[in-house]
C-alpha cells in the first residue's frame, strides 16, 4: 500500500470544511455573534483589552477531525481552564487518596474566589474554585518553580499537541493583584493543607492561568478528555487513563463556577470556563468543544460560549444523561449522511 | 437544497468552461435558478462565454475572499442577455483577470473556509437550484474543496494519454474526499474513434459512468469562447448531447 498520509490529511481537513457539521457551527456563530450580553473581564488591564466581537467555535471529534468557525487562532489566556488539567497532573503525582485528602470534590455554589474551606476537614471544596486550584497546584511535583512550570506546560502541550507559552504581562498582573489568592494560600498553609513553598506555588498558579491558548487548543483538550486521555490527532497520551473520570467528573459538577448545577441540568456536558473567555467541553467518546468569546456573564462564564454549548447539547442529544433519540446524531451530521440521504 | 456540481479537468483545454457554461445556460433556459462560480483563480475565463467584459465588473470573487465585498456584491446577472426568462435565472461569480489580483491570490493564498461559506451563503441567498463550480485544472485547494462540497463532480477529459492518467489521479482524490457522485464527460473525440467503444473502455477503466461523448468540433472552436454554443446553435447535434447531459446531471 502506497503511503498516502499527505493526501489523507489534506482531504480530511477539506472534508471538515465542507461538512454539514461545520455548516451547523457556522449557523451557531451567525446566530450568537450579534448577541452582546455580558462584559469583558477587567480586573487586570491586559484582559480588558479583549474585543467584545471576538468569537470562535471549534470542535474536534474523538477521531481527530477538526471543525472551526470564526476566531479560532486568536490567543487568549487559559485562566481557570488550566485547573482540571493540573488536577489530573496532581492525581498522577500523588494518587487519588492523597489528592482527595487535600482537596474535596463537592460543588460549593459560592463564587470562584470565595475564601471558604470545609469546616470539618479544612479542605477547599473542590479543585475548580481558586482555593482548591491553589492546593492542587501545590501538589505538582518537581524541584523548584522552573521545573514545576515546565511540567505543567509539558502536560498542557500533550493535550493541545502544540507548544504553549505563558503571557508574561498577564502573569505579572495576576501576581501583583492576586492578594485574595495569596490570602487563601496562607489560610490553607495555616491549616497545614499546603506546603510551605507558598510563593513558588502561587507563582506557578498565576503562570498556569496565564498560558496562551486558542479555541482550537481548547477543542483539542476537550477531544483528548473525550478520547480517554489520548490526543486524537497526535496519538499522544496526555493523562493517565485512570484519572480521566476524576477530571471529567469535577468538570461536570464544578466546572462552570456557581452556574455548575444549572449547567449540569441544562447542558449536561463536562466543561470548564475561564475568565479569558474560553470554555472547554468534553462529550465522552464523541467530541471536544472549544469556544472563545470574552464577553462574560455575571457568573464569569462566556455568555456566547454557554449558548453554543446549550444548542449543541440540545440539537445532538449530547447531555450525558440524555436517553431520548436526538433528531440527528452528531456522527451523521459530521459525515454528511443526514443531508445526503435527504 | 441547492445541487452543487463541480466541473473539473486535470489538464487545461479540455473544454471544461465551455461545458460548464452550456450546462448552466441550458438549465437556466429550462427555468432553473442557476449560478456559475469561477474558482479558477489563477486563470479565470468563463466570463467570456457569458459575454462579460473585464470592465463590466468591479468586484470579483477575489474581493470576496479578501473580505472586501459580500458574496452578493460579486455576483453578476448574465442570463437576460442570453435569453434566459423567469423563472429561470443565471448568475456568474467571476474571478479577477487583473494580473495584480491573480498575483495576490498566488502570493497570499486564501482561506478555503471563506470560499466554502460564501458559496453556501450564495446558494441560500439566491435560492439556487444549481450551483456550478468551474475549477482550476489540476489539483489545488479550491479543487479539493469543490470536489468535497459537490453533490456531483463532472470530470472532463479528452481521449489522450495525459488526460487519462490525470483523471485517474483526480478520481483517487475524489474518492478520498468521499465524493457523492461522479460522472465523466469525454470531449474533443476525433473522427477516427468509435464513440461507443470509447465510452465502454473509459467506463471500464474508471468504474464510473460516462455522461456524454462530444466530437472534436470546428464549429465550437470557431465560436472562440464568445458565446454559449448550445444557445446559438439549438439544433446542432452537440447541443442535443449537452441537453441530454444537463438532464443527467440533475437526476439524482
Amino acid at each position: 500500500m502506497i503511503d498516502s498520509a499527505n493526501l489523507q490529511s489534506l482531504a480530511g481537513s477539506i472534508r471538515s470544511v465542507a461538512s454539514p457539521f461545520r455548516a451547523y457551527l457556522n449557523d451557531l456563530h451567525q446566530r450568537y455573534r450579534s448577541m452582546d450580553d455580558g462584559a469583558v473581564a477587567d480586573y487586570i488591564p491586559e484582559l480588558a483589552l479583549a474585543k467584545p466581537e471576538w468569537f470562535g467555535i471549534c470542535a474536534v471529534s474523538a477521531s481527530g477531525r477538526v471543525f472551526d468557525v470564526g476566531d479560532c487562532d486568536r490567543l487568549f489566556t487559559i485562566q481557570s481552564i488550566s485547573k482540571p488539567l493540573v488536577y489530573g497532573l496532581a492525581l498522577e503525582d500523588h494518587g487519588r487518596d492523597y489528592v482527595t485528602s487535600k482537596v474535596g470534590v463537592e460543588p460549593t455554589g459560592e463564587a470562584f474566589n470565595a475564601i471558604v474551606l470545609d469546616e470539618k476537614t479544612n479542605r477547599p471544596f473542590n479543585p475548580m474554585v481558586n482555593a482548591g486550584a491553589i492546593a492542587t497546584t501545590d501538589l505538582v511535583a518537581g524541584e523548584g518553580g522552573t521545573a514545576r512550570l515546565k511540567r505543567v506546560l509539558e502536560m498542557l502541550q500533550r493535550y493541545t499537541g502544540r507548544q504553549l507559552d505563558v503571557d508574561v504581562p498577564v502573569f505579572l498582573s495576576e501576581r501583583s493583584t492576586g492578594n485574595r489568592n495569596r490570602a487563601m494560600a496562607y489560610l490553607m498553609r495555616n491549616f497545614g493543607m499546603i506546603s510551605e513553598r507558598i510563593d513558588e506555588t502561587l507563582d506557578l498558579y498565576f503562570q498556569q492561568c496565564s498560558v496562551l491558548v486558542n479555541a482550537k487548543d481548547l477543542a483539542m483538550i476537550g477531544a483528548t478528555l473525550a478520547n480517554g486521555g489520548v490526543n486524537p490527532v497526535t496519538g499522544e497520551r496526555a493523562v493517565d487513563q485512570r484519572y480521566v473520570q476524576d477530571i471529567v467528573s469535577v468538570m461536570l459538577t464544578c466546572g462552570m463556577y456557581d452556574y455548575s448545577g444549572e449547567w449540569a441540568y441544562r447542558v449536561g456536558i463536562p466543561a470548564k470556563s475561564g475568565v479569558g473567555g474560553g470554555i472547554v467541553a468534553a462529550v465522552p467518546g464523541k467530541i471536544g468543544i472549544g469556544t472563545f468569546s470574552p464577553l462574560l456573564d455575571a457568573k464569569g462564564n462566556s455568555a456566547r460560549g454557554i449558548r453554543v454549548c446549550e444548542d449543541l447539547s440540545r440539537d445532538f442529544g449530547l447531555h450525558v444523561f440524555c436517553a431520548a433519540e436526538p433528531e440527528r446524531t452528531l456522527e451523521a451530521c459530521i459525515d454528511g449522511s443526514a443531508t445526503r440521504a435527504a | 437544497m441547492t445541487r452543487i456540481i463541480a466541473v473539473h479537468s486535470y489538464r487545461g483545454g479540455t473544454g471544461k468552461s465551455h461545458l460548464t457554461a452550456n450546462l448552466a445556460a441550458q438549465l437556466a433556459v429550462q427555468g432553473r435558478r442557476v449560478a456559475v462560480v469561477d474558482t479558477d483563480l489563477p486563470s479565470p475565463g468563463i466570463h467570456n462565454l457569458f459575454g462579460l467584459a473585464p470592465g463590466d465588473v468591479d468586484k470579483t470573487l477575489n474581493h470576496f475572499l479578501w473580505g472586501l465585498a459580500g458574496i452578493d456584491e460579486v455576483c453578476c446577472e448574465v442570463g437576460t442577455r442570453l435569453g434566459v426568462r423567469p423563472p429561470g435565472r443565471l448568475w456568474l461569480v467571476p474571478s479577477s483577470v487583473r494580473a495584480d489580483d491573480i498575483a495576490r491570490i498566488l502570493k497570499d493564498g486564501f482561506d478555503v473556509r471563506t470560499l466554502h461559506d460564501g458559496l453556501r451563503a450564495l446558494s441560500a441567498r439566491l435560492g439556487l437550484d444549481v450551483l456550478f463550480i468551474d475549477t482550476h485544472p489540476g489539483l489545488s485547494k479550491e479543487t479539493f474543496l469543490s470536489i468535497a462540497m459537490a453533490d456531483l463532480v463532472v470530470l472532463v477529459l479528452r481521449p489522450d494519454k495525459q488526460d487519462f492518467q490525470g483523471t485517474a489521479v483526480t478520481v483517487d482524490v475524489a474518492r478520498e474526499l468521499r465524493v457523492n457522485d461522479m460522472l465523466l464527460a469525454i470531449n474533443k473525440v476525433h473522427g477516427k474513434l468509435d464513440p461507443e467503444a470509447l465510452r465502454e473502455r473509459v467506463e471500464q477503466a474508471y468504474r464510473l459512468p460516462v455522461g456524454a461523448v462530444f466530437p472534436l468540433s470546428e464549429e465550437v472552436a470557431q465560436l472562440a469562447s464568445e458565446g454559449v454554443f448550445s444557445l446559438e446553435r439549438p439544433d446542432h447535434p452537440i447541443t442535443r448531447e449537452i441537453v441530454r447531459l444537463a438532464a443527467r446531471v440533475m437526476s439524482h
